[in-house]
């Protein structure tokens, strides 16, 4: 079971800064994901600075399985103090999850999370710990058991209380109403991935707000359990060309997406299962080679130069049109990707006339590995052939 | 008469060598020949390995003709020839 996991927010009206704060991190050796939301006091930078501390700290202890009473304590005696009102606030929710669907789930002043199986909303037990040093304080504790296709949603208050005092919602659009949102978007579309869902629950709820004036930071964080989409990149030769045929093989027999990256690495597949690559000699390609086609194979790319670039845009965030970007996408849209990487020399590239840009494709493929790996937590294998 | 068959190579070498100006043939070999003259890419034509330590890519291939160090001046100059222009 793969644990899909999205946020997605929108600042306050005219703040330049989000009031709300998202951090998670994903071990793909322990099959565990952690991920915290919380909501500073106030708005903008204040907002955000208590917001953003809450769930590093939170993040960082979660991740170390430190108990769960402390680590709040120890992160409200550290908040700094808002002059206009006099205490440290920030509200959160957190979750730590595995694969296999054990999953604890801590609350504290955001609106109770909401969890969804086969259309129907679940109401889990929890356990209630208040706090010995603040007491207005108490914190819900969740064990739960997920399974393959539920849903879960947290969201800050911002959404469940927007358009608050309007004739339509006069006590704001509340959790219910965020609930029918949510369960008519699922009736639309089952299988929409937690990032579609966050970005199209934020959008709602803004066209509920007046005037489209959101009133407090929003966020929705949204994760759903299911069959993970996987990947096979097939980049560079093979060490031992006489097992060319094996590798190509095993690339066509792979049940998920597929990418070619390398000219000889497609001929090489090309010559073995007697399936011709077409390169197209497109102009628009700018300072990269553009892409081929080939029946079954859903991407073809040249190998080096575009690899370098992809490592660039998912490094940066910022991308041009071309192969690489269309790279890019591809990886972006997997949960995990698998990396044939063959470990042959292409003697041509140490020839000392070649531009500098030319890195060994090992050392690349490492680097793309670890960005997706850190960045966008995805799961990664690479396979040295 | 038969056509000429261009195939420029399009393989990482090739490309950083100035592969990548050779895409201009593709606005000018139809304007100049019309139908006379086919144009295509290939993703490695693999001559930058064999005679790796003479390498001359880019390489153009005009018919059986390899064109080494290529330009578009000398890919066209090779059309001209095999046209017997």
């Amino acid at each position: 079971m793969f644990i899909d996991i999205a946020c997605s927010q929108k600042k306050k009206y005219n703040q330049n800064a989000y009031g709300d704060y998202f951090a998670s991190n994903r071990f793909p050796n322990m099959n565990r994901v952690v991920a915290v939301l919380s909501d500073g006091l106030g708005s903008g930078i204040k907002a955000n600075i208590l917001a953003c501390m809450t769930s590093t700290m939170l993040l960082k202890f979660m991740e170390s399985h430190f108990d769960i009473e402390k680590s709040c304590e120890i992160i409200m005696n550290s908040l700094p103090v808002c002059k206009v009102r006099g205490i440290s606030y920030s509200t959160f929710s957190a979750i730590d999850c595995y694969d296999d669907g054990n999953a604890k789930i801590v609350e504290e002043g955001n609106p109770d999370f909401i969890w969804i199986r086969n259309g129907e909303v679940l109401k889990p037990e929890y356990q209630s710990i208040q706090s010995k040093d603040f007491k207005n304080r108490k914190m819900k504790v969740y064990n739960i058991q997920l399974e393959k296709y539920d849903r879960i949603i947290f969201c800050s208050d911002g959404a469940t209380q927007v358009a608050m005092g309007s004739k339509r919602y006069p006590l704001g659009l509340e959790r219910s109403g965020l609930i029918k949102i949510i369960l008519n978007k699922l009736e639309q579309e089952p299988e929409i991935s937690s990032k579609n869902l966050s970005e199209y629950l934020v959008k709602q709820i803004e066209l509920i707000a007046p005037n489209k004036e959101l009133k407090d930071d929003t966020s929705i964080l949204s994760i759903y359990c299911r069959d993970p989409r996987e990947s096979l990149i097939f980049t560079g030769p093979p060490f031992h060309g006489e097992k060319d045929n094996y590798y190509a093989k095993t690339f066509m027999e792979f049940k998920g997406k597929k990418a070619i990256s390398g000219g000889t690495t497609a001929n090489i597949i090309s010559r073995e299962l007697n399936i011709p690559v077409i390169a197209k000699l497109s102009m628009n390609s700018g300072k990269l080679p553009g892409l081929s086609e080939m029946a079954g194979v859903d991407l073809v790319t040249e190998g080096i130069l575009t690899l370098t670039k992809t490592l660039e845009y998912l490094e940066s965030g910022n991308t041009e049109e071309n192969a690489a970007k269309t790279l890019m996408d591809f990886l972006l849209d997997s949960d995990v990707i698998n990396f044939l990487v063959g470990a042959q020399m292409n003697k041509a590239h140490y020839d000392p006339n070649l531009p500098i840009e030319i890195e060994i494709r090992k050392n690349i493929i490492k680097k793309i590995a670890k960005v997706l790996e850190e960045k966008y937590l995805k799961k990664v294998n690479v396979q040295f052939v | 008469m038969a056509k000429v068959e261009v195939k420029v190579c399009l393989g990482t070498t090739c490309f950083v060598m100035g592969g990548s100006n050779l895409q201009e043939l593709n606005d000018i070999i139809p304007q100049k020949y019309g139908d006379k003259v086919e144009l295509s890419a290939a993703n490695c034509l693999g001559l930058c390995s064999i005679n790796w330590e003479y390498s001359k890519a880019p390489y153009v291939k005009v018919n059986e003709e390899v064109v080494s160090e290529a330009t578009v001046e000398k890919v066209l100059e090779e059309i001209d020839k095999q046209l017997g222009n």
